[in-house]
């Protein structure tokens, strides 16, 4: 049952008003007025076209924007094309904008979402990004309509990647998430998704929602909570992710100690799930991925693998304390051969991976240098990853980052015992 | 004549043995007190070493990176240094107690003092302590802060930060015990002084053009490094 609390009294008569629906839309914004309006314009197209028989509700939920963000979800109308081509619904699809309470931040706002989608018994919750502007029509049946049909109870996205693209992703948390979990998960960072009811009712009842862990990664622990929480997870094909962020972004720093504290907290926190898991399932898939051909921006590669070799030099006596040594030797050696073929092993960016979680669990150090110790080494591994497949075929890239999941596949038995231990 | 030297020498003998009646049960008093107050100390100290042990003190050090300066120091582990600290305490205590029990005149005020000095002495090594670890902090905290700005030389930064911390505790420390404190004071006032006005003087003439590139990389005209134009995330 949804915490009423959440809802203040005008809400409530508005839902009152909508009753019970099929499909929520959830947009949490804060100051997207930039991007709102083609997010909200393809919720609307896709909620007509594609589902004119559901009771809809469009729903807003707002940290306080300045910008006018609130009246431009409100106020927003289909497009001239749309108006012309779309099939009328034969229900109104009801939108409502509200301002949530508590800390700004995504986590908040979807707790009201999850909330209101608890009220009014929806059968499927639609959760878009408001900062995405490649959003189309065609992402909320792919993201309805597997739950809708009973098939699962959570959809994660799949985007098309270039060798290039988010690295973060591709490097790190996939892999980590997949091995750990157990799951071939591919978008772990779920910036858009869908899922029941009855999986939105299960995450307002855990008791996360005042803590660091949902503020911070509150994506990853969605996904986590669905993986670990025995609710069928899918993944559903959308087109190209592009991002074009309102308000500027912290710098990589602040991002990458952010999103590597949201894994292993969520890793501590789903510790019972992760430890007794072995290899990795398949998670179903909806729609086709279409293959990307564009090359993405590519770094400068050789300034990376050479900051890698100063990096690693300058960090060896904190390493030496977070890191074995075979893999601490192994780590020198990549960051000793030339800047033009620097490798650094699927198997050894594994271990040192695991190895930072394992250090950050037993806290050999304060746990947020744990994490930002590891950002120039996985600027390493990003370098010698792109030197080698930055102009690779898709197929090829794909190839090597599964062999990579593999990697991360064999080193987690070692890693879940040495957990157990610590 | 012969009479006189005869009664001074029995005197003297007399003398003698009756200081040496008086001594010799005191000799003997502070032979043993000494002997097991050393007992004593050494059952302490392997009692400490033992709960140390126990409760893995060494494992912590490690963790605040106090076992890390101890073994850049060439020093025993920190469990045994604690067990020495305590048994030379214990038993200089009961050393002194002992030579108390001798009745030396001049050194009648020597208890008092150990006992004055021995609080000061514990909260100068809590102060040595903490600057370590205070130090190790710092030093962690700037190098990989360092490192992740793309600071240049970011070891000899964390080191400078480092060593100016434990200069700092170790003069604390020393002021706490009392130790030449004037000069202490001075030296370091000195010291530290000349260094901030020595690197002062080094990077305003000698370092221009590293202070501009600093500034430069930290407050860009233009975003221009890869980490930032490239999509991490």
């Amino acid at each position: 049952m949804a915490d009423e609390s959440l809802l203040s009294d005008e809400l409530l008569r508005q839902l009152v008003a909508v009753g019970h629906v099929d499909i929520l839309v959830g947009v949490p914004t804060l100051n997207n007025a930039p991007t709102i309006v083609p997010v909200v314009r393809a919720a609307q197209a896709g909620l007509s076209r594609h589902f004119p028989r559901a009771r809809t509700l469009l729903f807003n939920s707002d940290g306080g924007s300045d910008d006018r963000t609130p009246a431009l979800v409100r106020d927003s109308t289909p497009d001239d094309v749309e108006t012309l081509t779309a099939s009328h619904p034969l229900r109104t699809t009801h939108r409502i904008t509200t301002p949530y309470h508590g800390l700004p931040g995504k986590s908040s706002a979807l707790r009201m979402i999850f909330a209101v989608a608890d009220l009014l018994s929806a059968d499927a919750v639609v959760i878009l990004d408001p900062d995405v502007t490649s959003v189309t029509p065609d992402w909320i049946p792919a993201l309805a309509r597997p739950v809708r049909e009973g098939a699962v109870d959570f959809v994660a996205p799949l985007y098309p990647r270039a060798a290039t693209d988010v690295p973060l992703v591709t490097q790190l948390v996939r892999p980590l998430v997949r091995a750990a979990y157990g799951w071939r998960l591919r978008e772990p960072l779920v910036g858009e998704f869908g899922c029941s009811g009855r999986f939105a009712a299960h995450c307002l009842e855990q008791p996360v929602w005042a803590n660091g862990l949902v503020r911070e990664g509150v994506d990853l622990w969605l996904a986590g909570e669905a993986l670990a929480g025995g609710f069928r997870p899918g993944q559903a094909a959308l087109g190209p992710r592009v991002v074009a962020h309102a308000t500027p972004r912290p710098g990589l720093p602040d991002v990458f100690q952010q999103l590597m504290s949201a894994a292993i907290a969520c890793l501590e926190y789903h510790t019972e799930y992760w430890l007794a898991r072995a290899g990795a399932d398949e998670v179903p898939e909806f729609g086709t991925v279409a293959i990307c051909t564009e090359t993405g921006p590519v770094p400068d590669l050789q300034a990376m693998a050479l900051a890698f070799a100063r990096d690693v030099t300058a960090l060896h006596p904190v390493l030496e304390t977070i890191l074995s040594a075979p893999t601490l030797q192994g780590v020198a050696q990549a960051a000793a051969t030339a800047p033009d073929h620097l490798v650094y092993p699927d198997d050894l960016w594994a271990a040192t991976v695991f190895e930072f979680v394992l250090a950050h669990h037993r806290a050999v150090m304060t746990r947020e240098h744990v994490t930002q110790v590891l950002l120039p080494l996985y600027l390493g591994r990003t370098a010698a990853f792109l030197l080698e497949h930055a102009a690779s075929s898709a197929a090829t890239v794909d190839d090597a980052l599964e062999s990579l999941c593999l990697a991360f596949e064999r080193a987690k038995p070692l890693a879940a015992a040495q957990w157990k231990k610590a | 004549m012969a009479q006189m030297v005869a009664n001074a020498v029995r005197q003297a003998g007399v003398n003698f043995v009756d200081t040496v009646a008086v001594l010799l049960p005191r000799i003997l008093i502070t032979a043993s007190i000494v002997a097991v107050g050393w007992i004593i100390a050494m059952a302490l100290k392997w009692v400490i070493r033992w709960v140390l042990a126990w409760l893995h003190f060494n494992q912590g050090c490690d963790r605040i990176g106090v076992g890390t300066v101890l073994k850049t120091a060439d020093l025993p582990p920190a469990d045994v240094i604690v067990s020495l600290i305590v048994f030379w305490l214990v038993w200089v205590g009961f050393l002194l107690s002992g030579v108390d029990v001798l009745g030396f005149t001049a050194l009648e005020g020597m208890v008092r003092g150990f006992a004055l000095f021995v609080p000061r002495l514990l909260v100068a090594i809590v102060i040595l302590v903490l600057g370590v670890v205070c130090a190790n902090f710092a030093w962690r905290a700037t190098l990989i802060a360092a490192v992740n700005a793309r600071v240049p030389s970011p070891r000899v930064v964390s080191g400078a930060v480092r060593a100016l911390v434990l200069i700092l505790a170790g003069a604390m420390a020393l002021d706490q015990i009392a130790l030449a404190r004037t000069i202490v004071l001075t030296a370091f006032a000195i010291a530290f002084g000349a260094v901030m006005l020595g690197l002062a003087i080094a990077f305003g003439v000698g370092g221009g053009g590293i202070a501009r590139r600093i500034l430069d990389h930290w407050f860009p005209e233009q975003p221009r490094t890869e980490r930032e134009e490239f999509r991490h995330l």
